[in-house]
């Protein structure tokens, strides 16, 4: 039983090494280019995610939610999230209201604590889900133009582009500075409880002190970048017009993108109908 | 028709009151293609700044005379008239592409200034740089010489005149180094565009450019024609620039009496080897095998049928190793060469412990790594990356020193701190941070943090990239010092005259696989294989293997001696 308790738990942390969280990372940003979701018009899919973002929250009905659960469980899966990002977002939903859930029902709540944690449950799922079919399916670059074309400030959809370019860069560096805590550093061994405890507490540590030197390494880097953006003329696009039009010319609604509407809304009809009819 | 204009140029940085740049006079005339030499912090990369109007525009500073480009006053004019008229690739390029993909950064200068046709302009500008098949990749997919082709894209789709390029074969192996002149080369000739670049490699200098720049301490000494300028060993050397092999070769000779004292020194291969050719004695000539020691000293490491695959973004899994087996043995000196990409890094690293074989397995001194963790090698092997920021993890090189011993309480480890601190010449840089230090001070730290713990086994990742020659032949004597220290060492470098001055062993990586395995005289005079994976042996091997296919030369003292009379 130890052994095998060795043994997953050994896989478990190989699994969850920086190499693999880069590869999720890089998989989330750059990995489905190809999918329907991130070939669809940004702002087509930003006016989708306002409606699934704010409606449920006022909504009450159970079936409606169910529904529009459903809806964006299926976006989700059409846009090829990566699997770290469902895990954080199952994750993320348990704390946020799943373990009330839990702790309701086994200090002996009934059915009518219950109900109301559940449609909270699901509100909260839907959300997330809408985020991540939007957030995490479109290709940064098109969501950066989506958010300009409604008036967002032209300096952050450029963060978004430029954040996923040095993701890579910076993970790579990450990678190697905790590299060298693991080749120089002494950890404590792993033997009793209490040592896995310091040994823990070892890693967070050094995690911790990764950041400095990635800071100062990021920063050294980052004297290059921007004499580089000054002179491909980034500043002076940032206060013109016309050049923005340019920038948002490559949007393009297509029959597809309303093809997506329209099915959303039928959807959403059908369900509200069932709800009426219920 | 003259280009650039400068005038009784002097410059220093905001705050600073020492002049980076002196009274500056300097002409260059439309399609020359220059090299600026120079020892570090000279002010070439200031000058070249000056050019493209950052100085004084973006970073201010007190500004004095004049530079004018085609009739401009750098002054009187922005950044972005500018910009289209010089176009500058930083030395640490990949900081410079700032979009998710290729065409988009190719063209994305051109967006910004409003260009309407902005994406034509930026295929156009991949065409002529040779990436016109990588338009639609992320830029995390293309390797480092790709990388530099799309800076260099950048900048020219623009449509500038003149080209700058701060060191662009700094970490780049023979082969794409070769592709990124050639690509210089077209845009000069077909394109008639002015290049400037900085570089080191002399070897470069001779075959591509037109003229040479001398700069020292913020003056310029001359501006000459290559072939004047090559050949003023003396000055070029007590500036710590080596001129290129065959020019010291011809130059020493002629010291000696050898070489005919009106003839021309050569500076390329070429040339060199006619006129050598000619003054080659006839003598007899004993080809002299070094017997090799049989080995029977133990073996530390072993690769058994080792697979390793790369998770990859898109699709399947990248296979680095398919089956690779090899033995090293203890005091053994190795150079593991190879293009980029070749899986040098992924040979280290598995060595390391930090990528696990998929299949077969890693010995280090008999054990397998699978079971050990990192740390735990860390007594037995040390790893010095080839970028020695990611190795500075203390607020000081002497703090950065200790701390691996301050850990293991190594004993009477402040002692040994002061003494390696003292054996690398750091001492008086012991309280600095390592990434503020210059790039030759930075790999002497990286290589004392290595040895710090006294490993059986050291890996280093190409310990002399970047570096001037000057630096680098500093890091060589390191080296070479330190082989009395050290007990197994393995060096992965795209440096064939660190390889066969220093190495007895070579491995030749091509694709994951183990193509050939053996001594600088098995692996240089095996021709098939050179070509086959763009090895290059150091120049003067190449030019006495030209002269007589029996001739072997791996330094110039050994070229040196085909010349001289019978020494007994």
């Amino acid at each position: 039983m130890e052994k095998f308790m060795n043994k997953l738990s050994e896989s478990i942390l190989d699994k969850f090494s920086m190499d693999f969280l880069r590869n999720q990372v890089l998989k989330n940003a750059y990995g489905n280019d190809d999918t329907m979701i991130a070939k669809m018009d940004p702002r087509i899919l930003l006016v989708w995610y306002l409606y699934f973002a704010l409606v449920p929250w006022f909504s009450d009905d159970v079936v409606f939610l169910i529904g529009c659960f459903l809806l964006v469980a299926v976006t989700t899966i059409l846009a090829k999230v990566a699997g770290l990002v469902l895990c954080l977002f199952i994750l993320g939903v348990f704390s946020q209201t799943g373990y009330l859930f839990l702790v309701t029902f086994l200090f002996g709540g009934d059915g009518s604590s219950v109900f109301p944690l559940l449609v909270l449950t699901v509100k909260v799922a839907t959300v997330s889900l809408a985020s991540i079919t939007v957030f995490s399916g479109l290709d940064p670059d098109r969501l950066s133009n989506g958010l300009m074309w409604f008036g967002c400030p032209e300096r952050l959809s450029f963060s978004i582009a430029y954040a996923y370019r040095i993701l890579p860069m910076l993970m790579e560096e990450f990678q190697n500075v905790l590299l060298s805590f693991r080749l120089r550093g002494n950890p404590p061994k792993q033997t009793g409880v209490i040592s896995k405890i310091k040994y823990l507490a070892y890693q967070i540590q050094v995690l911790i002190h990764s950041f400095y030197p990635l800071m100062l390494n990021t920063a050294k880097r980052s004297r290059t970048t921007v004499e580089a953006l000054e002179i491909k003329g980034y500043r002076y696009a940032a206060n013109n017009k016309i050049i923005k039009k340019m920038k948002l010319a490559q949007l393009k609604v297509q029959v597809d993108d309303l093809l997506f509407l329209v099915l959303s809304f039928l959807w959403v009809s059908i369900v509200v109908l069932i709800s009426t009819l219920i | 028709m003259t280009q650039i204009k400068i005038e009784n140029l002097s410059y220093s940085y905001p705050g600073s009151k020492d002049k980076v740049l002196k009274q500056i006079h300097l002409e260059i005339e439309k399609g020359e293609f220059i090299a600026i030499v120079g020892n570090n912090g000279c002010g070439k990369s200031t000058l070249c700044k000056v050019l493209n109007g950052l100085i004084p525009h973006f970073i201010p500073g007190n500004f004095e005379g004049s530079a004018l480009i085609d009739g401009l006053d750098t002054k009187m004019v922005d950044v972005g008239i500018l910009s289209k008229a010089v176009g500058y690739v930083y030395q640490d390029f990949e900081n410079q592409i700032v979009r998710p993909t290729v065409l988009d950064d190719a063209s994305y200068a051109c967006l910004n200034y409003g260009m309407v046709d902005y994406l034509k302009k930026g295929r156009e500008a991949l065409s002529m740089c040779g990436l016109n098949d990588k338009e639609a990749d992320y830029v995390f997919q293309l390797s480092g010489g790709q990388l530099h082709l799309l800076a260099l894209a950048g900048a020219v789709a623009l449509g500038p005149d003149i080209l700058i390029l701060d060191e662009p074969i700094a970490q780049l192996d023979p082969a794409h180094a070769m592709i990124i002149y050639e690509v210089l080369k077209k845009l000069n000739q077909e394109y008639n565009k002015t290049i400037i670049v900085i570089e080191h490699h002399t070897e470069y200098i001779a075959e591509y450019c037109s003229h040479v720049i001398l700069m020292d301490a913020g003056k310029i000494k001359w501006k000459l024609p290559v072939k004047e300028a090559m050949v003023r060993v003396e000055e070029l050397k007590r500036s710590n620039i080596y001129p290129p092999q065959v020019t010291q070769a011809a130059f020493r000779l002629k010291e000696l009496g050898i070489y005919p004292w009106n003839k021309n020194l050569p500076i390329t291969a070429r040339e060199a080897v006619r006129s050598f050719c000619a003054l080659l004695p006839e003598k007899e000539r004993k080809k002299v095998f070094i017997t090799k020691e049989e080995q029977n000293s133990t073996e530390c490491i072993r690769f058994e049928q080792v697979e390793v695959t790369y998770r990859s973004v898109k699709g399947e899994a990248k296979t680095v190793f398919d089956k690779l087996n090899i033995k090293i043995h203890a005091g053994e000196h190795i150079a593991l060469i190879g293009t980029n990409g070749a899986g040098k890094s992924t040979f280290m690293k598995l060595l390391t412990g930090l990528i696990k074989p998929k299949s077969g397995a890693v010995y280090i001194q008999g054990r397998a790594t699978r079971k050990l963790k990192t740390e735990d090698l860390a007594r037995e092997i040390a790893y010095v990356y080839q970028n020695p920021e990611e190795m500075f993890i203390k607020d000081s090189i002497r703090n950065d020193i200790a701390y691996a011993m301050q850990v293991r309480n190594v004993e009477q480890w402040e002692r040994k701190t002061e003494e390696l601190l003292e054996k690398f010449h750091l001492t008086s840089l012991a309280e600095r941070d390592g990434r503020l230090l210059s790039g030759g001070q930075m790999r002497r730290a990286s290589l004392a943090i290595g040895i710090a713990l006294n490993p059986s086994i050291l890996l280093l990742d190409e310990p002399t990239a970047n570096l001037d020659i000057a630096t680098r032949k500093e890091i060589m004597r390191t080296l070479t010092e330190m082989k009395e220290v050290t007990d197994t060492v393995l060096i992965a470098t795209h440096d064939m005259q660190l390889v066969s001055e220093w190495a007895d062993r070579i491995i030749v990586l091509s694709n994951g696989k183990v193509v050939a395995d053996g001594s600088r005289e098995s692996i240089f005079s095996d021709e098939m294989l050179l070509k086959k994976t763009g090895i290059q042996p150091p120049e003067i091997y190449q030019v006495a293997k030209q002269m007589n296919q029996s001739l072997e030369c791996f330094n110039l003292e050994e070229f040196y001696d085909l010349f001289l009379e019978e020494v007994v």
